[in-house]
């Protein structure tokens, strides 16, 4: 999906599909953005996405260094700059928030498939390289120094029901959001039975607040978005 | 469990619970107020809430409420909410509530908990976002953890977008050839 | 609270928001003639002297500040229309929606850059102020209406920086009704059977479904 001179040509078009090429890819780019920052947990690498936003900003700087030589007027070479910064931002700050999030939860992530899969090839290194290091940290720091029931980094004691050291982001935490359709039918988390009292539903770009827990799918699917 | 490494759930388990011992125990110093390293069955000692736990799920001994949930507090509470200084009884007051209230198999701390932060938390509001620091500081002193933190929330949400108003230019946009780098946040 | 998620990942500074409103777009009367700009983020241009031009309000403001074009006000920044809006939100607890989302971040932005191109402007800056004034109250009442049965909270009508503002506040207010009103604490039999989604921002307030 390049910038929208490509689609300039009259075809007739489905609504989706005019949806669909008339977001840009920095449109697409600033969302996943807002999405990663608002979730308390890392969310799916848009890797398509990202390999394209990184091709159109290789190709935006080769045109500005060569505009630059050539002597097109400063203005208008300082604008592509300008635009250029704007989303080598976003991308920056997309990878940055993810790799927050590895560090913070890294062991968690290793051993969950689910949240691994969800990592890029160059974060996935990361981690195992983070995991190892801090293991090893913990190891030599301290761990093998204490009585051998006790060594794990992962359980306090061998008799420990569950691993209870590693920390795991919390879902249950209220996140801002808006859908693009009318959705129902969303089950609310909240323990007791009673299934009328938890079917919600969401108006159209209104905002509202909600826990994590309950929208996670739809999140994943596309249909909400998170601010 | 997210909680392991958390520095406020640390602190909250280091409060201190009367316990009643089931048992006998021997070879340990818990009580520095007795002389011999043994303790009788029936002995009421004062522990950390994270040994009493422990013992606890081993059945040695069983767990008293703690006096920041006790009658007087709760009527202070019941009477004006907002003014009772939950700080002093116990810094974690709704923390450590959470986590005594299986133990201790009193099923009122519950209710109580919430009644006291419903109240309270209007009292936060109104103060939060608006107060200024003069105001806000004797009301402060009388606030839990938890009370804190989401009083500090708000003021310091405020704080950032007044700061954001009255700032100029929030970085300088490359508008200098060859500035390949705009400061990231 | 203890074991809540580190809130400071999830926020968004003020500085970021504005960010995110420099990509609306605005009218411009440019007074140089360029070719068009095929951006990353879009195609925008030809200009040529005295057309007006739509571009996003991050390059509007590039060309004003080297005297390039002058930046129109959007429609809704002229002190008829605000007077209209500030008796709209004086007279009724509900948010009006007279407002764009960016309202804030677009005003600071244009007041700081392009003053001379609004009629009034100081008048017009006073205006927003109160009409922010008067909405934040309206929020601060309806926060009240928070209790342990708060499982959802619609917003309605907010703009972009006003719920910035009070989000990681709400968040952890929601968090700890959330935790203080869980089946662990509170027994079944004596809750109140009232668990109904709350909803607030919304006058009169409704159930959202039954």
């Amino acid at each position: 999906m390049g910038s929208r001179s490509a689609e300039g040509e009259q075809v007739p078009l489905t609504d989706e599909y005019d949806a669909l090429i008339s977001t840009t890819d920095v449109e697409l780019l600033k969302r996943a953005w807002r999405n990663e920052k608002a979730a308390p947990e890392i969310l799916r690498f848009e890797s398509d996405l990202i390999i394209r936003v990184r091709e159109q900003i290789e190709l935006m700087e080769e045109t500005v260094e060569e505009k630059s030589t050539v002597g097109t007027d400063p203005l208008s070479v300082s604008l592509y700059q300008m635009d250029l910064d704007r989303t080598l931002f976003l991308l920056r700050s997309y990878l940055r928030i993810r790799i927050q999030k590895i560090e913070k939860y890294m062991f968690h992530i290793r051993k969950t498939e689910e949240l691994w899969n969800r990592l890029s090839k160059d974060e996935k290194f990361f981690t195992e390289r983070c995991t190892d290091d801090l293991k090893k940290h913990l190891e030599e720091s301290v761990l093998s120094t204490l009585p051998e029931n006790y060594q794990s980094y992962e359980r306090q004691s061998v008799i420990s029901e569950e691993v209870d050291m590693v920390p795991e982001p919390r879902l249950d935490t209220f996140v801002l959001c808006r859908s693009k359709e009318y959705l129902t039918g969303i089950q609310l988390e909240d323990g007791p039975v009673d299934d009328r009292s938890k079917l919600f539903e969401m108006e159209p770009d209104v905002l509202y607040f909600i826990c994590y827990k309950s929208i996670k799918p739809l999140v994943e699917s596309g249909k909400i978005d998170l601010l | 469990m997210a909680s392991y490494y958390d520095i406020d759930d640390i602190l909250v388990e280091e409060e201190i619970v009367s316990v009643i011992f089931q048992k006998a125990a021997s070879g340990v110093g818990i009580d520095p107020s007795s002389e011999t390293d043994f303790i009788e069955a029936g002995s009421k000692v004062e522990l950390p809430f994270w040994l009493a736990h422990e013992l606890q799920l081993r059945q040695a001994v069983s767990v008293n409420v703690p006096p920041c949930f006790n009658q007087k507090t709760r009527l202070e509470i019941q009477a004006d909410c907002a003014c009772v200084d939950l700080r002093s009884r116990c810094p974690y007051f709704y923390e450590f509530g959470c986590k005594i209230a299986p133990i201790v198999g009193d099923r009122t701390i519950g209710f109580l908990l919430l009644s006291a932060f419903k109240n309270r938390y209007k009292e936060v509001l109104t103060k939060a976002h608006t107060a200024t620091i003069a105001v806000g500081s004797k009301f402060w002193t009388i606030l839990t953890k938890e009370e804190i933190n989401l009083y500090e929330t708000a003021q310091s949400a405020m704080a950032s977008f007044k700061k954001w108003r009255m700032g100029g230019a929030r970085f300088q946009i490359a508008s200098i050839l060859g500035r390949k780098r705009k400061p990231t946040e | 609270m203890a074991g809540q998620s580190d809130h400071e990942l999830s926020l968004f500074s003020a500085e970021e928001l504005e960010f995110i409103a420099e990509d609306e777009i605005v009218d411009i009367v440019p007074n140089l003639k360029m070719d068009p700009l095929c951006l990353i983020s879009g195609d925008f241009g030809p200009f040529t002297p005295q057309i007006v031009t739509q571009v996003p309000l991050w390059l509007a403001i590039a060309l004003k500040k080297r005297g390039k074009c002058s930046i129109c006000p959007p429609q809704w920044m002229t002190v008829e229309k605000l007077t209209q809006v500030l008796e709209v939100e004086r007279d009724s607890q509900e948010m009006s929606e007279h407002l764009p989302f960016h309202y804030v971040e677009i005003s600071r932005l244009l007041f700081d850059h392009a003053r001379d191109n609004i009629p009034d402007a100081y008048m017009v800056r006073s205006l927003i102020e109160d009409i922010r004034d008067v909405r934040f109250h309206k929020v601060e009442t309806d926060l009240e209406g928070f209790n342990g049965r708060t499982i959802a909270v619609k917003i309605k009508n907010l703009s972009a920086m006003e719920v910035n503002i009070v989000r990681p506040f709400i968040g952890r207010a929601l968090q700890a009704f959330y935790k203080h009103d869980s089946s662990e604490l509170i027994p079944d039999p004596e809750r109140a059977p009232d668990r109904r989604p709350q909803v607030a921002h919304n006058a009169p307030r409704r159930q959202l479904r039954r």
